[in-house]
């Protein structure tokens, strides 16, 4: 059987690309209204995502980590529930967090009246129901983290199919013949397919996030970076009409760049370690220290492995196209 | 040259984007649905993409198939 | 690698260039255009970001203008001189070599006129020491690249517009290090901060000139 691995590809992108879309997001709490809150009588609504609120909720609010607990709660539905407060006077700072069952809204509530400080009500936590496998839920990103699963795949399988046509390009140089170099541009060609995917993509899911399509950022130089190298590669051989010193230039272009660009991919962004939007990268939270990630990784590690394998897949097809083509040219 | 052209328009029109676009419909798709949307068009990106790659190889091979025939 | 065949290279290429001494002017003269360029364009009063971004941009068109010629002067009677007599990983060594001492010796005058021109009080509060060692690096850095880039360039047979599109990309990643490092050395940032940079660029220097020593004599045969 020496198709398994396209079954294991196309087995890992079923498996990864289902999850990636259906395991829903952690509950949190979106919505507080109204904003700001006076001394006195307070009903506050509160509007929650994923959650499944149930009678026995847990509601209370924390300022300066003194707390007041909810006189009485009342749950609407699975996502909004209402909660009635005896609001003290003199609470120490101006944003209180509402929290339900062990969720959190920072800073949910503007406050007046500020004072001294409030003796501290004795609320119990309480927790919601566990709800099983879930992905972490973040401000910004929400449902996008999904895109984990999608973008960032695309840039594994471009870089390991550059590795390919390095490999490619080693072995022109050292046997010295042209019966490589074909393989080594056919694997540039179906890497430059993801890393169009993985630009378009990345634009797209930054401007859901970060607003704008492009920013400068540590990554997208370096997308570009690549971007502009491997078209470099395409205009150099365009440029040699002779085969064999086509082939010999066009590998010697493609290991010299390949070190350089992984240098500037994995340890330049180490050494800069100051600007960049994402994670892991200038005092951005990993995705690691989300206490969930293990779950993003279950689903993030097939994902790359199948999109590697479906590109190796494609630049085998491709490959094997081009070898059909030169023996009709003959 | 086809990928190299593309590629630099895409560039060249992201970083033209890049400053204080109107919202409009594009925005409205991305943050729609607690931006479960930016993930649909990601998606649809992509399986676009590998279709457009695909159509291409297919024609690839009709041309040998064509010549075969001569 | 032997070197006495090395130091012949050298002296080879300091005997050319100094009999046409027009290739140093047309490089000075360069430097000293974009340089005043710059100066009728801005005046005077830049930031310290702008000042360094400034100055690295004039030292990476500079570093283009005057490597280019490093291989595209082969005439067909010295390249089969050169070809027959030394050992080609010594010849991109001896290149390596001297543009990079070129580079350096054009690095520190473009600062000098720079300086002149658009001022120098940004470097009042700078560790010079920091900033001139940036520069050299930056000189050697670049001319480690773009010698093998003029190589291929020149083997190509299209001149310089291949190079600009050769080079510049793998340039790049360099300079981003370097105008990082040199900013940080104008705003006087202790040594303990800025070595990790300076780490860096000596670590890309010592891979880049590895790579072309490496690759070279493929280039070269024929």
């Amino acid at each position: 059987m020496k198709h398994w691995w396209k079954f294991l590809a196309v087995a890992l992108l079923l498996t990864a690309s289902i999850a990636g879309l259906r395991v829903p997001l952690a509950p949190d709490l979106v919505h507080v209204s109204p904003d700001r809150i006076a001394p006195g009588e307070v009903t506050v609504t509160v509007t929650g995502y994923n959650t499944d609120f149930t009678a026995g909720e847990r509601v209370f609010l924390e300022n300066d980590s003194q707390r007041v607990c909810a006189t009485s709660v009342r749950v609407i539905d699975g996502t909004h529930l209402t909660a009635s407060f005896n609001v003290p006077a003199g609470m120490r700072k101006n944003l209180t967090d509402v929290v339900v069952s062990g969720l959190r809204y920072d800073g949910a509530l503007f406050t007046e009246a500020l004072g001294e400080g409030i003796a501290s009500g004795n609320c119990v936590e309480g927790h919601l129901a566990n709800s099983g496998f879930v992905f972490p839920n973040r401000p910004i990103l929400y449902e996008s983290i999904r895109n984990l699963h999608f973008h960032v795949p695309m840039w594994f399988a471009m870089i390991t199919l550059m590795a390919i046509s390095v490999v490619f390009s080693i072995m022109t140089l050292a046997t010295n013949s042209l019966r490589y170099d074909g393989s080594a541009v056919n694997a540039v060609y179906v890497g430059l397919v993801f890393c169009s995917l993985g630009l378009i993509t990345g634009a797209l899911w930054a401007r859901a996030t970060w607003g704008a399509f492009w920013t400068n950022d540590v990554k997208l130089n370096g997308a570009a970076v690549t971007a502009l190298i491997y078209l470099a590669y395409l205009v150099l051989r365009g440029s040699v009409p002779d085969a064999h010193k086509r082939a010999r230039l066009a590998a010697i272009y493609n290991i010299f760049a390949f070190v350089l660009l992984v240098l500037f991919l994995f340890v330049v962004p180490r050494l800069n370690a100051v600007d960049s939007l994402h994670p892991g990268n200038g005092g951005n939270s990993p995705f690691s220290d989300l206490d969930l990630d293990k779950r993003l990784r279950m689903v993030f590690y097939p994902a790359v492995l199948g999109w590697i394998l479906l590109g190796v897949w494609m630049f085998n097809l491709r490959d094997r196209a081009a070898r059909l083509a030169e023996q009709l040219d003959r | 040259m086809r990928t190299l052209l593309l590629l630099s328009l895409l560039i060249m029109s992201s970083a033209a984007h890049a400053q204080g676009a109107a919202p409009g419909w594009l925005e409205n798709t991305l943050y729609g649905s607690g931006k479960l949307n930016a993930v649909l068009i990601v998606v649809g990106v992509i399986i676009c993409g590998i279709g457009l790659w695909m159509w291409r190889m297919d024609r690839r091979l009709k041309r040998m198939e064509d010549r075969m025939k001569k | 690698m032997r070197t006495a065949e090395i130091l012949n290279v050298l002296r080879l290429e300091i005997a050319l260039d100094l009999r046409q001494r027009a290739a140093w002017g047309g490089m000075l003269l360069y430097v000293v255009s974009a340089v005043y360029v710059c100066h009728l364009a801005v005046k005077s009063g830049l930031g310290t970001a702008t000042w360094n971004a400034l100055f690295w941009i004039i030292l990476l068109f500079a570093a283009f203008n005057a490597l280019s010629r490093s291989f595209q002067r082969e005439d067909a009677g010295r390249q089969l001189y050169l070809h027959t007599l030394v050992d080609p990983r010594n010849l991109v060594l001896a290149r390596t070599l001297y543009n990079a001492v070129t580079m350096v010796v054009l690095s520190l005058l473009s600062l000098l006129f720079y300086s002149l021109f658009l001022g120098s009080d940004v470097l009042a509060k700078a560790d010079l020491a920091q900033f001139l060692l940036a520069v050299v690096l930056g000189g050697v850095g670049f001319a480690a690249v773009l010698t093998l880039i003029s190589a291929i360039a020149a083997r190509a047979g299209n001149g310089i517009g291949l190079m600009a599109i050769l080079g510049f990309p793998i340039v790049l990643p360099m300079l981003l290090a370097l105008l990082r490092a040199s900013k940080l050395a104008l705003d006087g940032v202790a040594w303990s901060v800025t070595s990790t940079y300076f780490g860096g660029l000596v670590l890309l220097d010592v891979i880049t000139v590895t790579l072309a020593w490496l690759l070279f004599p493929y280039l070269w045969r024929d």
